[in-house]
Parts: C-alpha cells; sequence; structure tokens
C-alpha cells in the first residue's frame, strides 16, 4: 500500500460549505503520517462531517488548505485522489436491491475497468474482507434488508474495498453493538499498521480513546485543537467542549471517560 | 447470453410471422415493407424506453421513476397532437412523418425547458446539493403541464380525430416503420452512458460519494439526463407513449439479479425490446383484424406482472 501524507494548514470551514453559513471552526493544523489513527471528537453540529468531507475534497474550505503528499486536494485528477483516499459519509442511499457482497464491491477494481469488474466483481479479496467485518453470512443477502449496524459493516468494507490508504470515515461505529466496536477497532488498526492511515468521527469518548493516536477536538464554537491523543483526550477539556461535567479514571491502563448528568435547565 | 439472443432471434421471428391475417409467411411485400419495420421499430422503442427507464431510476435515486417522469414524453404528446389537430383544421395530410416529427419537436422543447430550469443545479454541484429530488419534481411538473395541454388538444379536436390521437397516446406501433430514427436514437443513447456505466451505479449511491470515486458528477449527469431524453423523445416519436416498459423492465432485471449499470443497460435493451415486439405481436392478432394499440397491451400484461413482483418475496432479501 503506497504511504499517504495528509496536510492541513489553518483550516477553516464554514456551515453548509457557504460563505454565509455559521463559522464551524479556523485555524486548524495537522499533519497525518502513515500509521497514524486520528479521531475526530466534538459535540453535534461542531463540524466533524464538514471536516471529513473537507479532507476528502468534497466540502468547500473557507479558509486554509488540505493537501495529499504535498499537492492541495483541488488540484489533483480525481480518479487519482480516488485511490489514496476513501470516504465513508455517514448516511448511504441505497435506492434499489443490491446484495451485501455488491454493495462492499462498490469501489473496488476502479481501475482494470468495467471488463475487469465484470470478470472479478466479487472475487476473493471481497470475500476476505466481508469476512474479516463479520459479514460473511450476509453476503447475498439485500442491503436494504440489514439493521443499522450491519448497513453500518458494509459501509465499512466498501470504503476499505476501494484499496485507498487514507480511510476517512464519518461516525463508523454507529448503531454498532460493543462486539462489533471493537471488531471495527481492530480491523482500523491493523489497517493502519499496514502502512495505511484512518480519521474517524466517533461520539463514544471511550472507543476514541481506544483507537487513537491522535486527535481532533472541535469545541462546537469556533474552536478545534489537534494534536497526541493522551493531550487531546483531556477530561478538563472534555468538559469544557460538552458542557457536561466529565471525569477521567484509569481502567488497567486505559483512560475511561466518566460523563456526569447534564445540569439541570435553568428555570 | 447465446439463450438471450436466442429468445431475442425468436420473439423477433415471431413477430415477423405474427399477422392480422393470420399467422405465417404473407405476400413479400408485406412482409418487408410492413412487418419487418414494425418489428424493428418495436424493438428499438421498447429497448429505448427501457433503458431511459433504467437511467432514470438511478438518477432520480427512485424506484418508480420511468422514461416519463423527465416530461419528455408529455412534450412528445403535445407535439404530435397538435401536428394532427393542425392537419385536421388546414385539410392536409401530413402522414406520418409529421407527426413523428411533431413528437421529436415537442420532446425536445420539453427537454430543452427540463435542462435550461435545471442548468444551475446540474452545473453548480457540491457536496451540499443534491440534484435529483429537485429533478424528479421539476421534470413531474413539466409533464403535468403537458398534460393539462394534451387534455385542451383532445377537448377541441373533431370527432373523426379523437381515435387516432388516443390511439397515438396509448403508443401505437401501427404504421411504425421509421425504426431508424430509434435505433439511431438507442445508439447514441447507449454511447453516452454505456462506456462510463459503472458511474451511474456510483451515483445512485450518493453525488458526493461518486465525486470522492473521481466522477465529474455533473458532467456525468447531464450527459445521462441528456442520453435518457434521447431515448424517450425518439422512442415515442416512432411509436407513441408506451407505458410499462420502462418502468418494468429495470425492475424484473433487478430482481433477476442484474443490477449493475454495466449489466443492466444492455440488458434492459433487450428485454424491453422483446417485451414491446412480442406484446405487439399479441396485441394484432389477438383480436385480428381489429389491431389493439400496444400500449394498452402492454399495461394489461405489465401492471399485474409488477403488482405480483411487489407483493412476492423479494429476491435475494431472505436473511441468511
Amino acid at each position: 500500500m503506497k504511504a499517504v501524507d495528509l496536510e492541513v494548514i489553518g483550516l477553516g470551514l464554514r456551515a453548509g460549505g457557504s460563505a454565509r453559513g455559521r463559522l464551524l471552526f479556523a485555524g486548524l493544523d495537522l499533519r497525518i503520517a502513515t500509521g497514524e489513527c486520528w479521531v475526530v471528537v466534538g459535540p453535534n453540529g461542531a463540524g466533524k462531517s464538514s471536516l471529513l468531507g473537507a479532507l476528502a475534497g468534497v466540502f468547500a474550505i473557507d479558509s486554509g488548505s488540505v493537501r495529499i503528499d504535498g499537492r492541495a486536494i483541488a488540484d489533483w485528477p480525481p480518479t487519482a485522489l480516488a485511490s489514496r483516499r476513501a470516504w465513508s459519509p455517514q448516511f448511504w442511499s441505497d435506492p434499489f436491491p443490491s446484495t451485501v457482497a455488491e454493495t462492499a464491491a462498490l469501489a473496488h477494481g476502479r481501475g482494470g475497468g468495467w471488463r475487469h469488474w465484470l470478470d472479478d466483481g466479487i472475487g476473493a479479496e471481497v470475500m476476505r474482507r466481508l469476512d474479516e467485518l463479520g459479514l460473511r453470512a450476509l453476503a447475498d443477502a439485500d442491503v436494504q434488508s440489514l439493521s443499522g449496524g450491519e448497513r453500518q459493516r458494509v459501509a465499512i468494507a466498501t470504503a476499505l474495498l476501494q484499496d485507498a490508504p487514507l480511510l476517512l470515515l464519518d461516525e463508523p461505529a454507529s448503531h454498532l453493538d460493543p462486539a462489533h466496536q471493537r471488531l471495527l477497532l481492530a480491523v482500523l488498526r491493523r489497517h493502519a499498521a499496514a502502512g495505511g492511515s484512518v480519521v474517524a468521527s466517533l461520539h463514544d469518548l471511550d472507543l476514541a480513546w481506544d483507537l487513537a493516536s491522535h486527535c481532533v477536538l472541535l469545541d462546537g464554537g469556533g474552536g478545534a485543537v489537534a494534536g497526541r491523543r493522551d493531550d487531546v483526550l483531556v477530561a478538563s477539556a472534555l468538559t469544557d467542549v460538552f458542557g457536561v461535567a466529565i471525569e477521567a479514571i484509569d481502567v488497567r491502563g486505559a483512560r475511561r471517560f466518566v460523563v456526569g448528568d447534564a445540569a439541570e435547565p435553568a428555570r | 447470453m447465446l439463450a438471450a439472443l436466442a429468445v431475442v432471434l425468436a420473439v423477433c421471428a415471431l413477430g415477423v410471422l405474427a399477422g392480422s391475417s393470420g399467422f405465417g409467411w404473407a405476400a413479400p411485400d408485406i412482409v418487408w415493407r410492413i412487418r419487418v419495420p414494425r418489428v424493428l421499430a418495436g424493438f428499438g422503442a421498447g429497448a429505448a424506453l427501457a433503458v431511459s427507464g433504467a437511467l432514470m431510476q438511478a438518477l432520480t435515486r427512485n424506484a418508480l421513476a420511468d422514461p416519463y417522469v423527465l416530461g419528455v414524453a408529455g412534450g412528445a404528446s403535445v407535439g404530435a397532437l397538435a401536428v394532427m389537430l393542425a392537419a385536421s383544421a388546414g385539410g392536409i395530410g401530413l402522414g406520418e412523418w409529421g407527426v413523428a416529427l411533431g413528437a421529436a419537436v415537442g420532446a425536445g422543447v420539453a427537454s430543452a425547458l427540463l435542462f435550461g430550469l435545471m442548468w444551475r443545479r446540474l452545473t453548480n454541484h457540491s457536496a451540499g446539493t443534491d440534484a435529483s429530488a429537485a429533478l424528479l419534481l421539476v421534470g413531474v411538473m413539466i409533464g403535468s403541464g403537458c398534460t393539462a395541454v394534451v387534455s385542451l388538444i383532445l377537448s377541441v379536436a373533431d370527432e373523426g380525430q379523437l381515435r387516432g390521437m388516443v390511439f397515438w397516446l396509448l403508443g401505437d406501433l401501427n404504421g411504425a416503420t421509421h425504426w431508424e430514427i430509434v435505433w439511431a436514437a438507442l445508439a447514441l443513447t447507449m454511447l453516452l452512458v454505456w462506456p462510463s456505466a459503472r458511474e451511474i451505479d456510483w451515483l445512485a449511491r450518493g453525488d458526493a460519494w461518486a465525486a470522492t470515486l473521481g466522477v465529474a458528477v455533473a458532467k456525468r449527469r447531464r450527459s445521462a439526463l441528456l442520453a435518457a431524453s434521447i431515448a424517450t423523445g425518439a422512442a415515442v416519436a416512432v411509436a407513441g407513449a408506451i407505458g410499462f416498459v420502462g418502468l418494468v423492465v429495470p425492475h424484473v432485471l433487478r430482481r433477476l439479479g442484474i443490477r449493475a449499470a454495466p449489466l443492466l443497460l444492455p440488458a434492459s435493451a433487450l428485454l424491453g425490446g422483446v417485451f414491446v415486439v412480442a406484446v405487439d405481436a399479441v396485441a394484432r392478432t389477438v383480436l385480428a383484424p381489429l389491431q389493439l394499440p400496444v400500449g394498452v397491451l402492454a399495461a394489461a400484461v405489465g401492471v399485474p406482472t409488477f403488482i405480483a413482483m411487489l407483493l412476492g418475496r423479494p429476491a435475494g432479501a431472505t436473511r441468511a
């Protein structure tokens, strides 16, 4: 797998990607190297999905720049970009019946053209990925009939099968039960260890801690902090950002976050 | 593949042999100047409508979309009926060429209107704007407007004209001999969409996602829409507004497991063509010498088939 270097310089985004939108955040700097797992954390509406979209090149940038291998994302030929980063959106449209294997293989083998795809559409590689995500038994099931968690795992399989080193995943753990959350972590860590890198938005702070080597914390009020996990995912910063008391405790070497009750609304 | 070709040839042979004077080989003149062109026109129209239907369903991400949601067929109807009305008012015999020309002009005007209204949406693409819903609504509105004009024409037409107009609206291959038009349109349509058919599937999953795979979203949507308009316009100009082919054929194929656009588009062309030729063969023999409009029989076959399919257990939906 070819290594990809992603650099974000002074990035600022506005809601909806329009100049009139509310400022989500500004002045974000970070650099993602091979083998790193970045987690994006922040309150609803803070701009997590917008940030992932901007890194993927499908969300308009208000200020600053996003560079892949030193070249601004807009200057890349779109098909070359497709083999360097895979973006998995939070919502998928499944308008027609389609099997799990077909959906997972949607972006697989793009370079070979349609003929390659006809011969090798649902090949061994696709089945291996389905196996890895616990989807083998569902390979022939219709995606429209899946549960939320099952559909989410298919989306991850689709992203992995795009064969791009940089994965940009928008809430990949949503709808997943605890066992499948752990399965996801293992799959993403393996991907990073094999020469890839991962950026994922997550709401579960414990899961974020376990996946991340680095973290972006968006505060929902225009601020963004990026850095090593241990420096960013700290109780005091999380308490400020989310507006609820968050305490960090140490459980067998892992930082766990205990979230207090929301303050009573003022009468 | 060979089996599919055998079916196509068998049905076309059946279409050539079936005549209103009985089943079998007829005088060479009737075979070569009436039946063969009619079978070719029917096949081309069915193929074009089914391909257009498959495209429109993918572009609007709507399983209920058909070639007519664009409003192109509505425009063609207005054009064709206006020519018929003008011909009777002026007392001139325009013949089928005039009607086909009127339909083509109407289809062109409706497409131009659709493209004009949607141009900004189709060019200013960003992740935030999704053209599919707006496209569907604008197309349906153009179609509704055309329906109103069609009703107006029907209400002012004289008795002698009504029958011809109603037959045309139902879809009628009677006297449809200009198969070259619809075959050329079909070829052009496939040329526009098939080489990049995989991108059509990606667009159906989301414009922004397709963009990350390197699809030039706005350009691809425009060319696919243009292709669907050309196919629909030509089919309607040659054979009238035959219903259900464009809606049902892609669905039947998806249920059979042919779902990916690179396969679905050519398969739709084959099945759509075969379906119309077969239905037309029945339509002109079952009550011979009376010839039924092909659209009526297509609906009579298509509606129950489609409902049975929808209510039946969908293929591939069973949980392992």
